[in-house]
């Protein structure tokens, strides 16, 4: 889950002020998912890897590059991580490109500068729709209706404990069927 | 936004496998931005400044900008340097740049600003963090309270630091208001102390001012992080302390950051909440910058 923005703004405050252990608290935070979200687009572990510490590094060396008040540090690290991601990707099929010759091979269609470009929005969306209909309804209402997990629970009139489990199991579904591409 | 929120969710509930190592990240990250300085604790709030100056040159994109005093960055850099460069003189630490000419803030300033005028900006910058860094791995040999006059100005160690932490935050701050950055605010633990010492310079700007109060008194309530409530006798002979209780002339509420910028000579715009002695209230304003230099 994402942090709440106070946590966010002090980590920043500590990392402006140069203390090497907020940045550690990031990477303990964090780490998984931005490796996660690299190697999806990079299928290379080894350069996922190394993409994955140049953005904490980045963060570390130009921290006054975030903003708290714009959005959260872990939206902010991963649309850097796509990016770079996505950056390397292009200049591998351009290398390739190079080496196969122009004819041979055929360019993938455009990638978008966001974490989630409009193909993988579109296969979000669907993979939703596709939930079964008790996990499908806990999560529309907590992400496309911006219902905090006491109020889906109200919502539905279930306890607050049953929605949280309900929106994680919801989640986890959703992993695995965006796994699967 | 919300799509994009799930998905990362998504992704974090299945995400188990954490890449490289903590360690390898962190020598990576200070090889590109040195950490703070390391020091005593007490110099913390100090090093924490060096660090957050250091973060704001390391995306300066303009060194001949005009930021304050009629100085350009560069410029600007090198009085830090210069302040920092007598105190680590009178603590006995390595002093960088030429040589000290005139034990004088000012005088000192010229000397390093003429010192980088033909040499490359990072030559400057260079000198203001190595000599940070070598000010605060001296003053962990050095006894906090004992009273050191660099420029000719007496002070224990602990309040020429905090007068440094002052000073380069402020210098930063108003870097960053040209350069259109956002500065984040020290952690409430480097505030309270340089507030406190803020506090504490109250009576001596009343004095230096002419205004006679010795026997007046202040309630002073900071908020925001690393504030505080004070009791503060309008004497020299006393230091103020923690508010308990105590009857005074007048009580004043303010942001704890705006009353530190204040005594930093940046009060434009600066309100209180007054109860009490409106004419003393004035005063207190009035003087409150007399201690800021350039």
């Amino acid at each position: 889950m994402e942090a709440p923005v106070a946590d966010d703004r002090l980590l920043h405050q500590r990392v402006v002020g140069g203390d090497e252990d907020a940045l550690g608290e990031i990477y303990d935070r964090y780490a998984a998912l931005i490796f996660g979200l690299v190697a999806r687009v990079t299928r290379d572990r080894a350069v996922a890897e190394d993409i994955a510490q140049e953005v904490f590094v980045t963060f570390w060396e130009r921290p006054l590059a975030f903003d708290p008040d714009r959005g959260s540090l872990r939206a902010w690290l991963a649309t850097i991580a796509h990016r770079r991601a996505v950056d390397h990707v292009r200049s591998e099929e351009r290398r390739k490109a190079t080496v196969l010759g122009p004819r041979v091979y055929e360019p993938p269609a455009e990638l978008a500068e966001t974490v989630l470009d409009a193909d993988e929005a579109l296969r979000v969306r669907a993979a939703v729709v596709a939930l079964p209909d008790g996990l499908r309804q806990v999560i529309e209402l907590a992400y496309y209706g911006g219902r905090t997990y006491r109020q889906v629970a109200e919502d539905l009139g279930i306890p607050e404990g049953t929605a949280k489990t309900r929106i994680r199991l919801g989640l986890r579904k959703l992993a695995e069927s965006l796994g699967e591409r | 936004m919300s799509v994009e929120r799930l998905f990362l969710d998504a992704l974090a509930e299945q995400a188990t496998e954490v890449p490289g190592s903590r360690s390898r990240l962190l020598a990576a990250a200070s090889a590109r931005r040195r950490p703070a300085p390391a020091g005593p604790a007490w110099a913390a709030p100090y090093a924490g400044r060096v660090a957050a100056m250091d973060a704001l040159l390391a995306s300066a994109a303009r060194w001949d900008e005009e930021i304050v005093e009629g100085w350009n960055l560069r410029e600007l850099v090198a009085h830090l340097a210069a302040k920092d460069s007598l105190l680590a003189a009178a603590v006995g630490a390595s002093v960088l740049g030429p040589p000290i000419g005139v034990d004088e803030a000012l005088a000192r300033t010229r000397e390093l600003q003429e010192y980088g005028q033909d040499r490359p900006v990072d030559e400057t910058r260079r000198i203001w963090r190595e000599q940070a860094d070598l000010l605060c791995a001296r003053l962990a040999e050095v006894d906090p309270d004992r009273v050191v006059q660099p420029g000719g100005v007496p002070f224990a160690v602990r309040d020429h630091v905090l007068a440094r932490m002052l000073e380069t935050w402020i210098h930063t701050d108003d870097a960053a208001k040209v350069a259109g950055v956002r500065l984040p605010l020290p952690i409430a633990t480097h505030v309270h102390p340089t507030a406190d010492f803020c506090v504490r310079l109250v009576p001596w700007t009343m004095l230096l001012s002419g205004f006679e109060a010795t026997t007046r008194s202040v309630r002073l309530t900071l908020t925001g992080s690393g504030g505080g409530d004070w009791y503060m006798p309008l004497d020299v002979a006393h230091v103020a302390g923690a508010y308990q209780g105590e009857t005074t002339d007048v009580s004043l509420t303010c942001d704890v950051t705006a009353f530190c910028f204040l005594l930093g000579g940046r009060g434009d715009g600066f309100t209180w909440e007054v109860a009490g002695d409106q004419a003393l209230a004035t005063d207190l304003l009035t003087a409150a910058p007399a201690l800021s230099g350039p």
